[in-house]
């Protein structure tokens, strides 16, 4: 049987360790629970994680005329069932599906070129390029969101996706990474899928994508979560039509419209909104990380 | 099959200068070595004839065709690299098929899902893998079609790559040291296996190495390469025999040749250590001052010879002895090769008599460049010592005229 010996260092690591953990999960601890439990529960922060799930019932389904009797519901249910009534949310997850899928595809495309490129070609001005991507890296998105806006606006592309898709295509960070990735992937594999009669392109695509599977799942992450989570550009460019909602701005609806008690339904919403990604991230766990650490082709 | 025709080939990377005017000419079928130390350059010339990289000056051509300017995948050569290259998400029999696929199909059939149901491409598809079958017989590697490299041993790699280089019937093959990465003993198969493929399939073969010993055993002729320039061209047996300059006669021989200190007197004569070697150069302003003497070419000596040493150092091989000696007037170690049997008649520190066979010696003047020689009489070579036999093969020309090698 293994002993553990008490070790100061150990402890001291794990004490921050966990307290790191807690402050990470506390605010999702607070939005799952919250999402659970009956409006009074919420106010007066009783009822534990779960809540006591008492039968409450529907004040909008009452103001509407219908029996007590038949609005009387557990607040899981309500919770949830508003999330999805009071907003049109499959339509708001439907558009950040299209949007975040759109952007990593186009992203994908407009990257793996370049970082091969920048990674294996030899031609006049390589090392000025990488400069300008590296250089690209450090400019924060809201300082550029201004003219990037006016530009849309005057190509009229306002509340479109084209204006949530476009000025994300050329990532900087996914060039930068791909090439880093690219940068170890022997040459040799290169000069043979030449030989074999590739073209460039054919190389980009037939050998070097399927080599890049585990940094571009990394990407992927990185990319999706972004815009998946983004609520400031879809603020600026989406002003009137609804029906082009991310959910983000989707969970805005709740702030709104119904006041203070409807603090269940929209985490409720947040809950859904962030399950897609915690499940995606799960699933491809082992190999996001090998994709961050780089882990070249032996 | 191809011809192929190397003509004043330069190439330098930036300042450092790589090749220095290459000019070699290989004939239909011919397996030929590209062997020199590393860094000397065989592998930028040979990526210059694959196209993989492009010349500063000095033309190309194959079968009288200039390729200069054409892309590699044009040029219908076959390269197998030192890594094997094999593509890691692909299986063995894809891997093959990636040259046919990338011929035999048009964009449209090689797509992926939609492709194979396109018209034609199935029919094509049939003849790649049956093509793709042949190579893996041919090579013993139907059992592995299914794996991926990663799956498999690195023998089994080698092979992949070599079929993947043979299934599409090349111009030529160019092989860039493919079997560095194996152990010495799959090394050896592996050699008489590509021997024996070339002798199958008759093509044109250029086999870089820096293994002197696969450049003897596998070729019809072996191209020295040193700094960037070809030094020597010529059979195994003339590279070995008559090599044309000391360091070709450095490089090709293992264990290396013994160089002694010469001087060439008045009349042509040439002394050695203080012995006179009984040779003369030929010419009379030729001056030989280094003799080369391969570790067979000295022997044992009962009696008071050509040179006396102390034995340094004594390496059984099992069937024949490497004596390392001090030979006095003489600051480098030299090596002898001996029967193992001498064995238990010697020991370190020990004094020993040596004769050395002039008809194999070789003499180069000053700058290295070999010199003819002619032996100046028939006295018989001393006798060995018991046990010890003269080294049989070459009948020794005794008193003929002997030319120097050239490129
Ligand atoms: N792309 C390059 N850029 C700069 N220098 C290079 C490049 N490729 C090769 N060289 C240089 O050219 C010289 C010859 O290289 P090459 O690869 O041809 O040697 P080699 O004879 O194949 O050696 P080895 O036996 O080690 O493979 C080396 O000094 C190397 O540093
Ligand atoms: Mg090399």
């Amino acid at each position: 049987m293994t002993t553990y010996r008490f070790s100061t260092g150990e402890t001291i690591k794990h004490v921050v360790l966990i307290l790191g953990a807690l402050v990470v999960l506390l605010p999702f601890y607070l939005m799952v629970s919250t999402s659970l439990k009956a409006p009074q529960e919420i106010e007066t922060n009783r009822g534990g994680f779960l809540g006591q799930q008492e039968m409450m019932v529907d004040g909008d389904c009452v103001r509407q005329g219908n029996a007590e009797e038949d609005c009387r519901q557990r607040p899981v249910v309500y919770n949830y069932t508003q999330a999805f009534e009071k907003a049109p949310l499959l339509r708001y997850l439907l558009n950040g599906v299209i949007v975040t899928v759109s952007i990593f595809i186009i992203q994908v495309v407009v990257a793996l070129p370049c970082a091969y490129a920048l990674a294996k070609l030899r031609f006049r001005g390589r090392s000025l390029v990488f400069g300008a991507v590296i250089v690209c890296l450090l400019i924060p998105v809201h300082a550029i969101a201004l003219p990037l806006y006016i530009g849309l606006a005057k190509a009229g592309l306002t509340n479109s996706y084209a204006a949530l898709i476009i000025p994300w295509t050329i990532s900087a960070f996914g060039i930068f990474l791909m090439r880093q990735f690219f940068m170890t992937v022997p040459d040799d594999l290169i000069d043979a899928a030449r030989m074999d009669g590739m073209s460039e392109f054919a190389i980009v695509w037939r050998v070097m994508l399927p080599a890049a599977v585990p940094a571009l799942l990394a990407f992927a992450i990185f990319s999706v979560v972004a815009h998946w989570n983004d609520y400031f550009w879809p603020r600026i460019v989406i002003t009137s039509s609804q029906e082009l909602f991310t959910p983000p701005l989707g969970l805005r609806e709740f702030k709104g419209e119904m006041a203070d008690h409807a603090y269940g339904p929209m985490m409720a919403t947040a809950t859904i909104i962030v399950t897609p990604l915690i499940v995606a991230f799960l699933l491809a766990q082992r190999r996001f990380i090998e994709g961050i650490t780089l882990s070249g082709m032996k | 099959m191809a011809r192929l025709h190397l003509k004043d080939i330069r190439k330098s990377f930036g300042e450092t200068r790589v090749l220095t005017g290459v000019s070699l000419d290989i004939a239909d079928g011919e397996f030929v070595s590209l062997v020199g130390p590393s860094g000397c350059g065989k592998s930028t010339l040979l990526r210059i004839i694959a196209g993989l990289e492009t010349q500063d000056s000095g033309r190309f051509e194959i079968d009288e065709q200039r390729v200069d300017g054409v892309r590699a995948a044009d040029r219908n050569l076959s390269m197998v690299f030192q890594s094997y290259a094999l593509y890691p998400h692909l299986s063995v029999g894809e891997n093959i098929a990636v040259p046919l696929n990338m011929r035999q199909l048009n964009a449209l059939q090689r797509l992926p899902v939609i492709g194979p149901f396109l018209p034609g491409a199935r029919g094509r598809r049939r003849a790649i893998h049956a093509q793709v079958a042949r190579a893996a017989e041919m090579l013993d590697i139907t059992h592995l079609l299914g794996r991926k490299p990663g799956q498999l041993s690195g023998g089994q790699r080698q092979r992949v790559a070599v079929g993947r280089a043979l299934v599409r019937e090349p111009a030529a093959f160019l092989l860039d040291e493919p079997l560095s990465n194996l152990d010495a003993k799959l090394r050896v198969h592996m050699r008489a296996e590509i021997a024996q493929l070339h002798r199958w399939l008759g093509a044109t073969f250029i086999y870089v190495t820096h293994d002197q010993v696969e450049a003897m055993t596998m070729s019809d002729r072996i191209a020295v390469m040193l700094d960037g320039e070809l030094l020597q061209v010529g059979a195994p047996s003339e590279v070995y025999e008559r090599p044309a300059d000391i360091r070709v006669a450095e490089f090709i021989g293992s264990p290396k040749i013994n160089i002694l200190p010469a001087a060439t007197a008045a009349d042509g004569s040439i002394a050695c250590l203080g012995t006179e070697t009984r040779m003369a150069v030929r010419g009379a302003e030729v001056r030989a001052s280094q003799l080369g003497v391969r570790p067979e070419g000295l022997h044992l000596s009962r009696e008071p010879a050509d040179f006396t040493g102390e034995i340094l150092h004594l390496e059984n091989l099992g069937p024949e002895l490497y004596v390392q000696l001090r030979l006095q007037g003489c600051d480098a170690p030299a090596t002898l090769r001996a029967d193992a049997a001498l064995l238990p008649q010697l020991a370190v520190g020990q004094s020993v008599h040596l004769s050395f066979r002039r008809d194999r010696a070789l003499a180069f003047d000053n700058d290295g460049k070999a010199v003819e020689t002619r032996l100046l009489d028939r006295t018989p070579q001393t006798t060995p010592a018991s046990g010890i036999k003269p080294e049989q093969g070459i009948a020794p020309d005794l008193g003929e005229e002997r030319r120097a090698a050239h490129v």
